[in-house]
């Protein structure tokens, strides 16, 4: 099968500013992707892009077989919930659901139906709590029956308890449809438990992409005596670097075992390589000892 | 979509039907005495060509009883700026000022179906709402269109079928406005100095040649006999048709006062003539016609632009 989302070197210019650069991806069938980056780094661009709300600048996208701007009638195929999950506010939620069965011929009341058991039909969008907005929105974008669901920033007002609920909602409609699923978000938490797919960006490039299980494989910390660097057997690149004291620590990425007793091999938390991604390039300086778990975003 | 844009729309549609109601009550009011009037007078055996005797002062009598109603009721022209500017300008500006384009744009109907078939429909029931309202306007006209005739802006651009066409064009005026600017009020403003000014260039630059005027020379007064006709020009000419400047006009007659003579009589004895250009009142309908045509043609201009706009950058 075909991936359902590839992108071909795109990049996308609003006026001077590149919100995307030479983006290059392959989305896995059935995947759920997480796609993460601090703010500003294009995860919404990238999906705009997708669902053909903007134009690419330049290159080539291919959403589940289709150029989402020649062909817009993919869209039938591709649940969007854009960020902070936008909806007529003067709708009720019968209206929106009306709303979504019009405007979608393959409509599915079931699916939907599912999400709004705790919501009244005759409640106004404007009077929802956030949580109960992003169901309803969900609802929507799952109705369609989408093979591909995008989802900006999900999470982004809810409170750690309906984030929990909401992404428990999702993943149960999600096995049942068997669709491809990207979450963007810019806080690693939240996508950690889910994805098995990450693609990080940060600046409008993409940093990382792969499966979770690879990235987790591929990637060590090496901690040992401060030494000056030179190539380290086994080490394909250093992610970053970190000293405290004598002692400093490495993010590395491997492509190959690292026999050199002198380090200290440990594992990584997929939270933790994610946010040394995302840290800046260039690390502040020097900061006095951290105790207790080394964290690689400060 | 047709629910889509019901429920979008549907306390504007409410709103212009109150209007049209209000206004039919309003014409019904205003409109029964004028013709109880007329009919009271009969008026209609004074109507151009034939006057009999004593109609100047029942005509005048008629005019400047009814007359400011008229005057009013010329203000029916800003109608179909405020459909340009409360229906279509919001249609897009909203959706984009409030971010639910994102919304209403990723389900399964094309960008393009969406904003046609809203875009139609509602040009569908302004057009309907237009002709109830130009009916209305024709009855309540007819007493003053029998002495006064339609052709002449006053009249012409409140009833007949250009109104329908002015209204569409304001609609597609204000979509297309709000697809550019993406601002509900920037697009309301744009829209209206936009329709005033393609209407005022069409009536000033346009209409006075959709067919070659006719042209005639008298003695003396202009005539009551085009009294229903749109007078174009109307100038002083001497007897080798050359025209007569205002200044020399007015020094001509100043001279007649202070010689105690009649100035018409003077004017006539310099051998001097009136010359008129004209659109004679038969050719209303064509000239409704051809309006109504270019309007209707602007209009499905602006949304062809439109749906380019939208395809082109859409966010």
């Amino acid at each position: 099968m075909t991936p359902p989302l590839v992108m071909h070197g795109v990049g996308k210019r609003f006026r001077r500013r590149w919100a995307l650069r030479d983006c290059t991806l392959a989305i896995p069938e059935r995947a759920i992707v997480g796609l993460a980056g601090p703010n500003g780094a294009g995860k919404s661009t990238l999906l705009g892009l997708t669902v053909g709300l903007f134009a690419p600048t330049e290159g080539r996208i291919d959403v589940l077989g289709r150029d989402p701007r020649r062909r817009q009638d993919v869209l039938a195929d591709v649940g969007y919930v854009a960020r902070d999950a936008p909806l007529y506010r003067t709708f009720t939620v019968r209206d929106t659901i009306e709303f979504a069965r019009a405007t979608n011929p393959g409509w599915d009341e079931s699916i939907a139906s599912e999400f709004l058991t705790r919501l009244s039909a005759d409640d106004r969008v404007s009077t929802l709590s956030a949580g109960e907005r992003a169901r309803l929105a969900l609802a929507v974008a799952l109705g369609k029956r989408p093979a591909l669901l995008l989802l900006d920033e999900p999470f982004a007002r809810l409170d750690p308890l309906a984030a929990r609920e909401f992404l428990q909602l999702l993943m149960d409609g999600v096995s049942e449809l068997e669709a491809t699923v990207v979450i963007a978000s810019h806080v690693v938490a939240d996508i950690e438990r889910v994805s098995d797919h990450i693609v990080l960006l940060s600046e409008g490039h993409v940093r990382l992409e792969g499966s979770v299980e690879e990235l987790l494989s591929s990637h060590r910390l090496l901690t040992g005596a401060a030494r000056p660097l030179g190539r380290i057997p086994g080490v394909q690149e250093i992610v970053r670097e970190r000293h405290s004291g004598r002692q400093m620590t490495l993010l590395a990425r491997l492509n190959g075992r690292v026999v050199d007793p002198s380090w200290s091999v440990d594992e990584i938390g997929l939270e933790d390589l994610l946010l040394a991604y995302m840290a800046p390039e260039r690390l502040p300086g020097p900061t006095a000892p951290e105790k207790g778990r080394l964290r690689w975003h400060g | 979509m047709a629910w889509v844009t019901w429920r979008q729309h549907r306390h504007q549609l409410l709103i212009g039907l109150a209007l049209i109601v209000g206004l039919a009550l309003a014409a019904l009011i205003t409109g029964l005495p004028m013709r109880t009037a007329y009919q009271r007078e009969a008026l209609s055996s004074c109507l151009p060509p034939t006057a009999r005797s004593g109609c100047d002062i029942i005509v005048r009598h008629f005019q400047s009883e009814f007359g400011s109603r008229v005057d009013i009721a010329r203000y029916l022209i800003l109608l179909p700026a405020l459909v340009g500017m409360f229906v279509g300008a919001p249609l897009l500006a909203r959706e984009l000022e409030q971010g639910t384009h994102r919304f209403a744009w990723t389900q399964s109907v094309t960008r393009r179906r969406w904003l046609l078939t809203k875009t139609l429909l509602l040009a569908l029931a302004v057009t309907l709402s237009a002709l109830v309202l130009s009916a209305i306007v024709m009855w309540w006209r007819q007493p003053f269109d029998g002495l006064e005739g339609r052709m002449s802006p006053s009249g012409f651009e409140i009833q007949g079928l250009v109104v329908p066409a002015y209204a569409v064009f304001a609609l597609a005026l204000g979509v297309l406005a709000g697809a550019a600017l993406r601002r509900s009020l920037a697009a309301i403003s744009l829209t209206l100095v936009a329709f005033v000014a393609v209407r005022l260039a069409v009536a000033k630059l346009l209409r006075p040649r959709y067919d070659s005027p006719e042209h005639e020379t008298m003695a003396g007064l202009v005539p009551g006999a085009h009294a229903r006709d749109w007078v174009l020009s109307n100038s002083l000419v001497d007897a080798v048709g050359r025209q007569i400047s205002a200044g020399r006009e007015d020094l001509a007659i100043l001279h007649a006062q202070q010689a105690r003579i009649d100035p018409q009589e003077y004017l006539l004895s310099l051998g001097w003539r009136r010359a008129l250009s004209f659109q004679p009142a038969e050719q209303f309908w064509t000239f409704q016609a051809i309006e109504a045509g270019i309007f209707f043609a602007f209009a499905a201009a602006l949304l062809v632009t439109t749906v380019w706009l939208l395809q082109r950058s859409p966010s």
